[in-house]
């Protein structure tokens, strides 16, 4: 059988001929070289793997009988697996869980810092964590282990044993949303931050300056532009929503869609713009609704409907 | 005659027939006068009836019921039939009195200048007449005098589309264009000149706006105010006119016109005109005016659309009257490219007449051109419209020429005979430009209205708010708010942002 180590009990350390492995290292057998297989377990029981190669080996065959030849008691011995998850449904989730409680255990004592401050991670969901282990994982036991994860998570960096790090690896995401950065944007020599903004299929970018409520879009004043006056208060809501509104001029260039898409890219670019002077307002424009890009666009239309889905009339015949 | 029962039936003759037995009745009836003496007819059964008045009038109409009942029946082989709305049927929306042919453009046009429910404001102090002329007024709300409003209404100053009736009394906003247009209309008279200045800009803007304030100043300070409301009522041939005899080429007078301006100029100059007398006799008019008559009584020659026109040249002769003693004069208009162009009016020959061969537009372009001295002074103003307005491409073009040269001349680049840099020329491949046009705003100044200052929007937020208008704290945030809404403090818009638009 496959990861199955012979011990005889009541032979001695020599016998076994090896000197008691790391846990890490008893593990070794059970832990697939590379961590997702296409969702595939491919571990084999075959102890010869010469037809198919696979990153997993067997031990080898223990003869019991030659071995008994020469140690009397060999022939009550039976075999142990190392991992003590072995008979379970899910082992590898198992292993990686205990590993994960031992650890807690281990290094309950070191400080922790607030979970607030700590790197954000996206964690594998329990879908994912299914998915990459190729187990049916239960959702009490994924509670459970992720409790344990982001706890051990919360330790301080700088004290943060490499163990602990790697062991989290196995349940963070392959793709961590929270490293993409947006770049930030730039204050260039003249003092313009330059917004670039989106609503339906409007795009507008929004340069803003210092100054005192002039607004320009595309080269015509606000009134010009905007016949409905809801729309230039939409056009203006970043500056509006933060009583920011005498303190910079906008210049802007809009383009696509039509008017009330194009007001709403301007608050968008125009929030953007103005967080570049100001990081410190994100929190008043979310709450003003000004940095979230509304990402609806009009819905296609449907065969057999008349729009996307409007109905045809009914006839009858 | 009949007798009172009918026999057969027992039936009133009064009362109408019932529509279930219609056909027997009258069959009846044709059987009572044919033959008196035909075996009785089996009696209807006679149901209980309501009496046939009533004294409500929808009880009294006559039920159109079983009439409905049998048209939307139709012929029995016809099926049944889709009958949509079956319970609307009945009723019959009750409709009031119709309004009278122009009633409701009386009331679209209907000029409020006070609202009794609007707060009287404490601080608010008449024009007096230096008042507009005087920069310390800038940024400044002041009303309009009772007797000036009245002059200002015969002369059709005001306008529907204002704001006139959300305040307790009319107050216009002293700005500095304001003070800029008065003061060079002092200066003018002072020097016995004419000023001749075009108002132009953008939309809501002020133009108008800054016409009615020139009128009140010149009002104030006995000036003698002939205004033409309206442009476009002089050319899109909606008043009769007629050549003007004895003119080669033919000029045309607006007689009906023209005698409705004799009556505003009467109403609205009535003192200044009965102060001021005839130099010479006027003995071609349908009454004799002698000389060192009042100018008053020359206006009132004019009671008949046949005499208007020669009454309004005896006027203007004598308004025009060189080494006479004449208050100055102020000649504006509203509309200015209506008058640019070819007018919707056809000569004999069906050809369209050029605006300014009639005769009281041409009288306005000469006074504009500069071919007219006051002898007094005065100012001719007009004032361009924005929504209101047919292309004129010459007159776009002249005051955009004009406007260059004097920036131009302000930034102090004194170019001799005009190397015209940065001044628009002609599109060569364009052909509807106007050399009548252009010749008559050769030499006239341009005034651009924009946007009011954060100081003025504010002084007029305040007299809004006063007003009780405007139901929020005029401080910076709200001022500069609504600046910038009003897209950098275009007039109208902050009207538009602020008074029109109902937040409840």
């Amino acid at each position: 059988m496959a990861s199955v180590q012979l011990r005889l009990r009541g032979v001695s350390k020599s016998l076994n001929g090896r000197a008691r492995q790391p846990l890490e290292q008893q593990f070794q057998s059970l832990r697939l070289t590379t961590p997702i297989v296409d969702g595939r377990r491919c571990l084999s029981t075959e102890a010869d793997q010469t037809e198919r190669p696979s990153s997993i080996t067997a031990a080898p065959e223990v003869d019991l009988r030659q071995l008994a030849k020469r140690y009397k008691i060999a022939q009550n011995a039976r075999p142990l697996p190392v991992s003590r998850s072995y008979f379970t449904r899910t082992p590898i989730f198992n292993d990686r869980y205990l590993a994960l409680d031992h650890l807690a255990k281990t290094y309950s004592n070191l400080p922790v810092i607030p979970a607030a401050d700590a790197d954000r991670v996206s964690w594998k969901t329990l879908a994912d964590l299914r998915q990459s282990f190729g187990e049916p994982v239960k959702a009490t036991d994924y509670v459970k282990c992720l409790t344990i994860i982001k706890r051990l998570h919360t330790i301080h960096p700088e004290l943060k044993p490499d163990a602990v790090t790697a062991a989290l690896q196995d349940f963070k995401r392959d793709v961590q949303a929270f490293l993409n950065v947006a770049n930030p944007i730039p204050i260039d020599k003249f003092g313009r931050a330059l917004g670039v903004g989106k609503r339906k299929s409007s795009t507008a970018r929004a340069f803003v300056v210092e100054g005192d409520g002039q607004v320009l879009v595309n080269g015509k004043t606000l009134a010009d532009y905007f016949g409905r006056i809801h729309d230039r208060e939409s056009a203006v809501w970043a500056l509006h929503s933060t009583n920011r509104i005498d303190k910079y001029n906008v210049w802007a260039r809009v383009e696509g869609g039509g008017t009330t898409g194009q007001a709403e890219a301007l608050t968008l670019a125009i929030a953007k713009a103005l967080l570049a002077h100001e990081p410190a307002l994100k929190p008043a424009l979310r709450r003003a609704g000004c940095v979230t890009r509304d990402p609806r666009r009009v819905e296609r239309k449907k065969h057999g409907r008349v729009k996307a889905r409007k109905g045809p009339t009914w006839v009858k015949r | 005659m009949s007798a009172p029962n009918c026999l057969r039936c027992l039936v009133r003759p009064s009362a109408g027939i019932p529509s279930s037995t219609a056909p027997r009745t009258a069959a009846h009836a044709a059987a009572r006068t044919a033959a008196p003496l035909a075996p009785l007819a089996p009696l209807a059964p006679l149901v209980p009836r309501s009496a046939p008045f009533s004294t409500t009038a929808a009880n009294a109409r006559p039920k159109k019921e079983a009439q409905g009942k049998d048209s939307s029946k139709g012929h029995v082989r016809a099926g049944k039939r889709l009958t949509l709305g079956k319970f609307k049927k009945d009723r019959v929306a009750e409709k009031g009195r119709p309004p009278a042919p122009g009633e409701r453009k009386a009331y679209r046009k209907r000029i409020t200048l006070s609202n009794d429910n609007a707060i009287a404001v404490p601080w608010l102090t008449d024009l007096s007449p230096t008042d507009l002329a005087d920069p310390a007024n800038i940024a400044k709300v002041l009303a309009l005098p009772d007797e000036v409003q009245d002059q200002l209404r015969a002369s059709e100053a005001f306008k529907p589309t204002q704001c006139w009736g959300m305040f307790r009394k009319p107050a216009v906003l002293v700005r500095k264009e304001t003070v800029d247009v008065m003061s060079r209309m002092q200066a003018s008279v002072a020097k016995r000149q004419t000023l001749r200045l075009a108002l132009t800009g953008d939309k809501v803007s002020g133009k108008s706006m800054t016409l009615l304030q020139a009128m009140t100043h010149a009002f104030l300070n006995n000036w003698i105010v002939i205004h033409l409301p309206e442009a476009q009522e002089l050319t899109t041939a909606c008043t009769e006119y007629a050549p003007v005899p004895g003119t080669e080429p033919a000029q045309y007078m607006q007689p009906v016109y023209v005698l409705k301006l004799i009556q505003a100029i009467k109403r609205a100059n009535e003192k200044v005109l009965a102060k001021t007398y005839t130099v010479s006799a006027h003995p071609e008019l349908p009454q004799n005016i002698p000389a060192n008559t009042p100018l008053l009584a020359l206006a009132n020659v004019a009671k008949e659309p046949d005499a208007a026109w020669p009454v309004f040249q005896a006027l203007w002769s004598e308004l025009t009257a060189q080494g006479a003693n004449r208050p100055p004069i102020l000649f504006s208009l509203d509309g200015l490219a209506h008058v640019m162009k070819v007018s919707d009016y056809r000569s004999p020959a069906f050809e369209l007449i050029h605006a300014h061969d009639l005769a009281l537009i041409r009288l306005f372009a000469d006074a504009l051109g500069g071919g007219v001295q006051f002898p007094a002074g005065g100012a001719v103003l007009a004032a361009t419209s924005r929504s209101n307005a047919p292309r004129a491409p010459s007159m776009e073009l002249a005051l955009a020429q004009r406007e260059a040269e004097q920036a131009a001349r302000q930034k102090g680049d004194v170019s001799k005979d005009g190397s015209k840099a940065g001044v628009p020329q002609r599109d060569p491949f364009f052909r509807g430009y106007d050399d009548r046009v252009e010749a008559v705003l050769r030499s006239v100044q341009v005034l651009r209205l924009g946007g009011i200052d954060k100081l003025e929007a504010r002084a007029l937020m305040e007299y809004w708010a006063a007003s009780g208008m405007l139901r929020a704290t005029v401080d910076e945030k709200t001022v500069s708010e609504k600046w910038t809404l009003a897209g950098n403090g275009v007039l109208g818009e902050m009207e538009r942002a602020t008074l029109l638009t109902a937040r409840v």
